[in-house]
């Protein structure tokens, strides 16, 4: 089990970059997750409420993970979001790949 | 070529311009954005108008030089055949492309676009908070499409050159309306409160479909083109 401090989330930007690395950001989450939220029309105080519910549900998910990559957190978020709001987790999920 | 299949060349020019889906996309990541950062729906819809009338300004001027070059380049002699078919060409290769290359394979709307360009207009489109720079993002967005817009544009300026002074005006205004229908369509549903991720979701469901759509109507649009300019004029002359 992992007993160290926060878990790294190793992010990498398209072909031929480096792989950058940063601590995982709660709020960062959450607020990614209420974006994606009010895009979808849900209510501010319902989109507050599943944002921390689902960042509690990954922070539960990395307790035994040094490092994720950041694609499996968005993943992983997604999945726990689909429950709550499936288009939010949709856009969540895809927002890298509308473009 | 008479004023009526003129114009109805460049409608049909300018609906195909309009089936291209990177500004519809950078529209749908801006809106998304805005939304989610909390933006009243005024602010939302000032920066899409902001936006559209950015890619409209900047239609509007590509059209205006490509036809100035041409008039520049042939004066009043009037375009020589070969031109026509070699844009007509562009236009049968461009749509061949098109039915190839057009969204990537993977899941979403990934365009084949060079990647470090969608990024910025990503990374663009989130940072965006004036409406003055959602114009610059709407000029931005339609260089990034050009190689796809570029034939349409071409067989319009080209088929606009040989309407009086009136008709050309008109050519052009409609040219450029019409290529704005996609966006208008989708900041109207935006504005009247459809999901983002419904538009987003219809728009990776058929995007197989706007792909054949678009590279069809590029070869159907060089094939007409093609006979009754170049064919009705090699003819007549023989």
């Amino acid at each position: 089990m992992h007993q160290g401090g926060p878990t790294i989330i190793v992010k990498r930007h398209g072909h031929g970059h480096h792989a950058q690395s940063e601590h995982f950001d709660p709020d960062k989450m959450r607020q990614s997750i209420v974006a994606a939220c009010l895009s979808c029309g849900v209510p501010t105080g319902h989109a507050d409420s599943i944002s921390r519910r689902i960042t509690g549900q990954v922070s539960e998910w990395l307790v035994d993970k040094p490092e994720v990559t950041s694609e499996d957190l968005r993943r992983t978020a997604a999945h726990y979001l689909k429950t709550h709001h499936p288009d939010a987790a949709y856009l969540y999920e895809h927002h890298r790949s509308t473009l | 070529m008479d004023i009526p299949s003129s114009l109805a060349i460049v409608v049909l020019a300018a609906f195909i311009h309009a089936s291209f889906q990177l500004s519809v996309s950078v529209l749908t990541l801006l809106s998304g954005h805005a939304i989610g950062a909390r933006r009243s729906q005024a602010k939302v819809l000032r920066l899409s108008w902001g936006f559209i009338t950015g890619v409209g300004v900047m239609t509007l001027l590509v059209l205006s030089f490509i036809s100035l070059l041409f008039i520049h380049g042939f004066g009043r002699a009037g375009v020589p055949l070969v031109v026509w078919a070699i844009a007509c060409g562009l236009v049968f290769g461009i749509g061949i492309a098109v039915w190839l290359f057009y969204f990537r394979r993977e899941k979403g709307t990934k365009l084949w676009i060079p990647r470090p360009f969608a990024e910025h207009l990503t990374d663009r489109s989130k940072a965006t908070k004036r409406s003055v720079e959602a114009f610059s993002l709407g000029l931005t967005s339609v260089i990034g499409e050009l190689i796809f817009i570029i034939p349409s544009m071409i067989i319009s300026a080209l088929v606009l050159l040989q309407l009086p002074s009136l008709w050309q005006i008109t050519g052009i205004a409609a040219y450029v309306l019409i290529s704005l229908s996609g966006l208008l369509i989708v900041s109207t549903l935006i504005g009247s409160g459809h999901s983002i991720s419904k538009i987003q979701k219809w728009r990776e469901d058929n995007k197989r479909f706007m792909q054949f759509a678009a590279g069809g109507a590029l070869l159907a649009l060089g094939f007409f083109v093609y006979v009754s300019k170049v064919v009705a004029e090699v003819s007549g002359a023989i």
